[in-house]
């Protein structure tokens, strides 16, 4: 849990319009909440600007004769709503970043952390069958 | 469809851990192919930037901020990584995700469209607006 990595950590919004549901006051509340934890971390230096997602888009899948499907990942419930780079070098450290987010305020949010990668996930495959293949 | 969008877009890998049943050489062959894409949309000025993720992570969700083990998974596929495309059209960055080495393997690609601004504020607007109607 406690490893480091200076890649850095992704954060993801996972969110279903749940916001639709707070009033104008509540909404105007959060926003302002929230620009206020991203802003505070970018002036720390432990993000870096994020992205907001628009809720519509398209999913490829399949091989030579590739599939085009209208709107966000189909399956997906918990669409992602934005990312967030972070710039730190522990996940306890990622993990408090994200607990600290205004919207969890709200039942209906969640936020995925994932440390981000020094190489292709395949690179890394490779190398622990190489390593296995080595000690057997 | 055919919407410009100037905040560029962003395309997300989706998989279960398919490349386990390639063989080795497979393997290289996708992973080359993967990062020669990667270098080709950089050298094109069409891609900003991108990263693979490690397999693992953690949940925080709700008012009490309860972390749990693993990414979000759906039938198993999690995302794997992502680019951001600097291209102006959703059929633009259609078109590249067409191109990805992993499609033949079971990879899905979702393209979606980077907001101006916080959909939260769109809604606040269109609240407004309705206050105001």
């Amino acid at each position: 849990m406690s490893e480091s990595n200076k890649n850095g950590y992704l954060l993801l919004s996972r969110t279903d319009e749940w916001y639709q549901q707070l009033s104008h006051e509540e909404l105007q509340q959060l926003l302002a909440a929230n620009k206020a934890w991203v802003g505070q971390l970018i002036a720390a230096g432990r993000a870096r600007p994020g992205v907001a997602l628009a809720r519509s888009g398209a999913t490829v899948f399949g091989g030579n004769k590739s599939v085009v499907v209208d709107g966000p990942y189909a399956e997906s419930k918990e669409a992602i709503g934005g990312t967030l780079v972070l710039d730190v070098a522990t996940l306890e450290e990622a993990i408090a970043i994200a607990q600290a987010c205004p919207s969890l305020r709200y039942d209906y949010s969640a936020i995925e952390i994932r440390p981000i990668s020094n190489e292709c996930p395949l690179e890394a495959c490779m190398r622990a069958r190489e390593q296995q293949l080595a000690t057997a | 469809m055919s919407t410009p969008n100037n905040n560029g877009y962003l395309i997300i890998f989706r998989s279960a851990e398919w490349y386990k049943g390639l063989s080795p050489e497979q393997m290289q062959q996708v992973a080359d192919n993967w990062m020669a894409w990667f270098n080709r949309l950089k050298d094109e000025g069409k891609c900003a930037g991108g990263n693979p993720l490690e397999r693992e992570g953690k949940i925080v969700s709700g008012a009490n901020r309860v972390v749990s083990d693993g990414p979000f998974a759906e039938s198993k596929e999690t995302i794997g990584g992502y680019f951001l495309l600097t291209v102006n059209t959703l059929e633009e960055a259609v078109s590249i995700a067409k191109d990805c080495p992993g499609l033949p393997y079971g990879v899905r690609v979702e393209v979606r469209p980077i907001a101006p601004q916080c959909p939260m504020v769109d809604e606040l607007a269109s609240k407004e607006h309705l206050a105001h109607a």
